[in-house]
């Protein structure tokens, strides 16, 4: 079943269902530079995401992906329009506002693991929650360490642990606050296929049996069929929506966006198939 | 030499990469080398003020007849005198008294009026030149003090050897002497223009024949009194060729015969070894400040090394060799020394000629040179010490530099890790220095406590300096530790003291370093100001020994064997000054008795009651009554009597016999009550007030009342007391403590900037970190708190160390050192040692601003960015 649904790019990709939306972005641009120079790295995205769900943002190298996960997790500020975190505004909040943002409602995993080398996976996973101020759930913190299979690894350091089970302890770190977003940028990016499919399938355990809501960027179409859900982006626009993505399906609609000259990929759609 | 054209290449490129991280360090070398320069500029500065003072000792005389036996005699001077062209010579002589006026005294020194005013160093600015023997001279400031004016009089003491020959106590002939007082007309005031005896405190000026008389009674009968130099002023047409050669021969014993010019060089030749002590004593500071920039720039070296690890072990893929990468490292360290030392040299250069152009506007009382002198040496040893300490501290990271291996490069983890662990022959050197040094201490102290003060100072000594090195060696191995365990201390504050904790133990070898380099300082530090306060006290106990009350009061004036009667006017002239809580005459002499181990016994008799209600210890003088002479223990110790239960006094009246008691004491004179002492002395009157101040008063104060009642008196009277001397000792005590400690400043505060290297340094290579930190959650100020309370870690753990060790060796240096003096109380001074770990903090958490604001810059964004 194809369920590859191509939409116009200057039009909202509404999110299917009815499910609420944990992340929404309306005419968000970035630029950078000025006058000549001037690079539209986002040009006025819209786009939702939904609760409970697993998002994969895909597209080629220097499409805007990147950017978009930062502006959407407050890492950035926007050139203009608006990313809402629920219903929170999150454009225009000042530096203070947007670091309790994220330390108390969106996680983060990172390519590079980032792991700090001098704790241990146990004070790792519990960190940001100790930033706040306050002590993990005790509960929440078992639940994760069972779902990721790190019960036997939390006395150990990174330097100790394989990088597989370095992003599950990032995992854990970024789901120990209950956040409402996790926000993961090419969680398998430094990974063999092994420990970055077992990567994959703890991200979608996550969502699919503790209810988190997860939005990760990639370029690697296996990954992207992980998720339930795949936006395409390209040259700072989206360019595309698949429900359900396969690998065959995620790598056949980044061919579609590599096989067409930008000016044309703006006019089409739904073409490629 | 083809080889080395690349490397050096790739070492100035490196080093521009690098250039905030090396400047910040090659000021901590500039520091060091600036205190080379500065002391070798202030030695050529005090040679110069030297020679001035010696020149113009000199006044305007033309040539010089030397001794260099000393054995020019009254008849050589009157040679010299009669040679053709000499217009006037004089002896170079100088004697000293004390001089007393009002309760005040002054000790001086005394020169006579010259025979020429060329040969007179002295100006007089108002009244006469002194004629008649009983006549003087003072400088205003002496005069001043005394609170004399030109008519008045003063009293001059000085010590008379006896005409006839004594048998001392142990048996052994020669002569003893006396006090005599004479009263001294002030006629006139002499200015110093040209600083001849400013060293010294100024000169009063006696005629001739009064200065003649003088040194002649303090020289044995029979003993002429001979001089080193006699200075002569020619007549204007004379050839001082051809006088020179007449006084050689007319003068028979002069060894040589000059001008003034090298007579002035020779003197300071010859007094040059107290300037070189000055240099060695400076230079040692100097030193501690270059070890300890020493140690920063290895660590600065370390950190770049292991930050560049990759471009080194890509260098060694592409064919560099270890020897090109060691000798890079290397020419580093050397074009980094060289900058630094020669801006240095510029610094330490304007600092003293800053303190040169500044000083006149203070009034030093003599004439400083008006520019520096740049010596070769000034130059070139700040230089070579600045460049061999850089290319020592840099060995070690450049044997490191070498040894990344190529494989490094493809590795991908962050930055390759380099030496782990430091080697076993390092750990058995440290405890073995350690543990021989502390056992060395304690043999020096024991040594010192035994009486073998000289052998115990150097064991001390050298087993302090040998156990501090062995803890800077090993601090590597247990520092960490001590780190660690402050840390988890920390650590419960919340998240960011956690951070730091953890974060000053990643690399242990870098923050033992760092905080060793403090430790070095705040050790010193800390050995000063606990020597200085046990010190303080020890000098307390040891003057409340020796003063048993507050304030004496004695006549300056000896009427034959005795001192003379107190005058009933001082009497009063006390009893009316407030902030005394009792007043006791007292009379003090010499007392004989029928022991011949003893033949007389300096003894002070006062009533009990009196005597309780002046003195400080009143439970002392509980066994003082009739029938009893009370005995110092240590008098007694001395005249070994101990064990002996009575003595027969003898004197003008008659003979008594009193039973002996002694008391805990360090007092030189026995006691006794009146009753006891008018049997043998039956018409001698009082010749002592013993005064106590009363509680709550300030002693100083009381003091200086006291003096100021007797001067209305115009009696010649002495006031003395604990008071003076302890101000006196605590302001010494004080002064070499704040140079000692001023000096040491500089090694701490180049290890302060070892610490906001340190912490630069880690900031940079913690980028990805600080950014992944700020990306879930961690606020600006929580990373700023982070840094913050890293600084003050290491700061705080190098001074608390350093204070405990300084605890340490302060006890142990001032057991030894004050072991002559009896029994040492262990002293913390708590207040510096507050203020010392207050600074340390402080320093900290300052050397953490500048790191912090480069960490906050870092953008959350930096976390996600894959290389």
């Amino acid at each position: 079943m194809d369920t590859t649904v191509y939409v116009p790019a200057d039009q909202p990709a509404p999110a299917p269902g009815g499910a609420a939306r944990a992340v929404r972005a309306r005419s968000l641009t970035k630029t950078y530079g000025k006058g000549e120079a001037t690079v539209r790295a986002l040009d006025g995205v819209d786009v939702d995401f939904e609760q409970g769900r697993f998002t994969a943002i895909m597209g080629p190298s220097g499409s805007g992906k990147s950017t978009l996960m930062h502006l959407l997790a407050g890492l950035d500020s926007a050139t203009s329009g608006q990313a809402f975190l629920g219903s929170t505004e999150i454009t225009g909040l000042n530096d203070k506002a947007l670091t309790r943002l994220r330390r108390d409602r969106v996680g983060f995993v990172f390519q590079q693991f980032n792991l700090l080398p001098m704790f241990t996976a146990e004070q790792n996973i519990t960190l940001p929650v100790e930033l706040a101020g306050g002590t993990a759930d005790k509960a929440w913190f078992d639940t994760l360490v069972d779902t990721l299979g790190l019960a036997g690894r939390l006395t150990h350091r990174p330097g100790e642990l394989s990088g597989g089970q370095q992003q599950r302890v990032a995992i854990a770190r970024a789901l120990i606050a209950q956040p409402d977003v996790v926000f993961a940028d090419e969680p398998t990016g430094n990974l063999d296929s092994r420990s970055g499919a077992e990567v994959l399938s703890f991200l979608r355990r996550s969502v699919r049996e503790l209810g988190r809501t997860i939005i990760m960027v990639t370029h690697d179409p296996s990954a992207a069929a992980y998720a339930d859900r795949a936006v395409l982006i390209a040259d700072g626009r989206i360019a595309g929506d698949i429900s359900d993505p396969t690998p065959e399906s995620a790598m056949a609609g980044l061919d579609a966006l590599r096989t067409l000259e930008p000016e044309v990929t703006t006019r089409r759609s739904g073409a490629g198939a | 030499m083809a080889t080395s054209f690349p490397a050096a290449r790739l070492t100035l490129a490196q080093m521009r990469r690098s250039a905030g991280r090396l400047a910040s360090a090659g000021v901590a070398i500039a520091i060091g080398t600036a205190f080379v320069a500065a002391t070798l500029l202030a030695g050529n500065v005090i040679t110069s003020t030297t020679y001035g003072q010696v020149a113009a000792a000199l006044a305007d005389a033309d040539l010089a007849v030397l001794d260099d036996n000393l054995s020019l005699t009254e008849a050589d001077l009157d040679a010299a005198r009669g040679v053709e062209g000499v217009a006037a010579a004089d002896a170079q002589e100088t004697s000293y008294t004390e001089l007393n006026h009002g309760g005040k005294s002054v000790y001086q020194q005394i020169i006579a009026v010259a025979s020429d005013e060329r040969l007179m160093p002295l100006e007089l600015s108002d009244g006469a030149w002194p004629a008649a023997k009983d006549e003087v001279a003072l400088p205003p400031d002496v005069a001043d003090r005394l609170g004399v004016e030109i008519g008045d009089v003063v009293t001059s003491s000085r010590w008379v050897i006896d005409d006839e020959p004594t048998t001392f106590d142990d048996g052994s002939e020669g002569y003893d002497g006396h006090d005599v007082a004479e009263k001294l007309t002030l006629t006139g005031l002499v200015d110093d223009p040209y600083a001849a005896y400013a060293g010294t405190g100024g000169a009063a000026v006696m005629s001739q024949a009064a200065l003649a008389q003088r040194v002649t009674d303090g020289l044995e009968p029979g003993t002429e009194r001979t001089v080193g130099a006699i200075l002569v002023a020619l007549d204007p047409a004379a050839d001082p060729a051809a006088v020179d050669e007449a006084l050689a021969a007319a003068v028979p014993a002069a060894t040589d015969v000059t001008t003034s010019e090298a007579y002035a060089e020779k003197q300071v030749a010859q007094m040059s070894g107290g300037d070189t002590i000055f240099l060695v004593f400076v230079m040692a500071f100097a030193a501690v400040a270059l070890v300890v920039a020493g140690l920063v720039i290895a660590n600065t070296f370390q950190v770049l090394v292991a930050q560049r690890a990759r471009t080194l072990a890509l260098l060694r893929c592409v064919g560099a060799t270890t020897g090109q990468l060691y000798r890079s490292v290397l020419l580093e360290a050397a074009v980094l020394g060289t900058l630094a030392s020669l801006t240095g040299i510029v610094i330490g250069a304007a600092l003293v000629q800053g303190g040169l152009m500044i000083a006149p506007t203070f009034d030093l009382g003599m004439p400083l040179p008006e520019a520096i002198n740049l010596t070769t040496p000034v130059f070139v040893a700040p230089l070579a010490v600045g460049i061999v300490v850089t290319l020592a501290a840099a060995l070690a990271p450049a044997l490191a530099a070498a040894r990344v291996a190529p494989l490094a490069a493809l590795r991908p983890s962050d930055a390759p890790n380099l030496r782990k662990g430091a080697g076993r022959l390092r750990a058995v050197l440290a405890t073995l220095m350690t543990l021989g040094g502390l056992a060395l201490l304690g043999v020096g102290v024991a040594l010192a406590l035994e009486g073998e003060l000289e052998i115990g100072l150097m064991a001390t000594v050298g087993g302090g300096s040998m156990s501090l090195i062995g803890v800077i060696v090993g601090s590597v191995f247990w520092l960490p530790k001590v780190t660690a365990g402050i840390g988890r201390l920390v650590g419960t504050a919340g998240p960011s003291a956690r951070l730091a904790a953890a974060n000053t133990l990643r690399n242990p070898r870098r923050t033992a370093a760092t905080s060793t380099a403090l430790l070095i300082g705040v050790t010193l530090v800390g050995t000063m100001t606990t020597g200085a306060a046990t010190a303080r006290v020890a000098m307390d106990d040891e003057l409340n020994a020796m003063y048993p009350v507050d304030v004496q009061i004695s006549t300056a004036i000896s009427d034959g064997e005795q001192e003379a009667a107190m005058a009933p006017a001082v009497t009063d002239a006390i009893s009316g000054v407030a902030g005394l809580r009792g007043t006791a005459e007292v009379t003090s002499l010499y007392v004989e008795t029928s022991d011949s181990r003893w033949p007389e016994i300096q003894t002070t008799v006062a009533s009990p009651d009196d005597l309780r209600a002046v003195v400080n210890n009143p439970e002392r003088f509980d066994r003082l009554q009739q029938g009893t002479l009370v005995v110092p223990e240590q008098l007694a110790k001395h005249h070994e009597l101990e064990g002996l239960d009575e003595i027969e006094l003898t004197g003008p009246g008659g003979k008594t016999t009193l039973d002996i008691a002694t008391i805990d004491m360090q007092y030189g004179s026995a006691f006794m009550v009146p009753q006891d002492f008018q049997a043998i002395y039956p018409d001698l009157r009082a010749n002592m007030i013993w005064a106590g101040v009363a509680d709550g008063e300030d002693a100083a104060d009381t003091f200086a009342a006291v003096q100021d009642a007797v001067s209305t008196t115009d009696e010649a009277v002495e006031v003395a007391g604990a008071v003076v001397d302890r101000n006196s000792f605590q302001q010494l005590i004080d002064v070499i403590l704040g140079i000692v400690v001023g000096l040491l400043a500089v090694a701490v505060v180049i290890a302060l900037i070892g610490v906001a290297n340190t912490l630069s340094l880690s900031v940079i290579e913690r980028n990805r970190e600080s950014a992944m930190l700020r990306a879930i959650g961690l606020s600006k100020g929580q990373l700023r708190a982070t840094l913050a309370i890293e600084g003050m870690l290491i700061a705080g753990v190098g001074a608390v160390l350093g204070v405990v060790l300084g605890l340490l060796y302060g006890w142990a240096g001032s057991a030894t050192a004050l072991a002559g003096i009896g029994q040492v109380t262990l002293v913390v001074p708590w207040a510096e040692i507050a203020l010392i770990l207050g600074v340390a903090l402080l320093a900290g958490l300052v050397a953490s601003v500048v790191p912090a604001r480069a960490a906050v810059r870092t953008h959350p964004v930096a976390a996600l960015a894959a290389e």
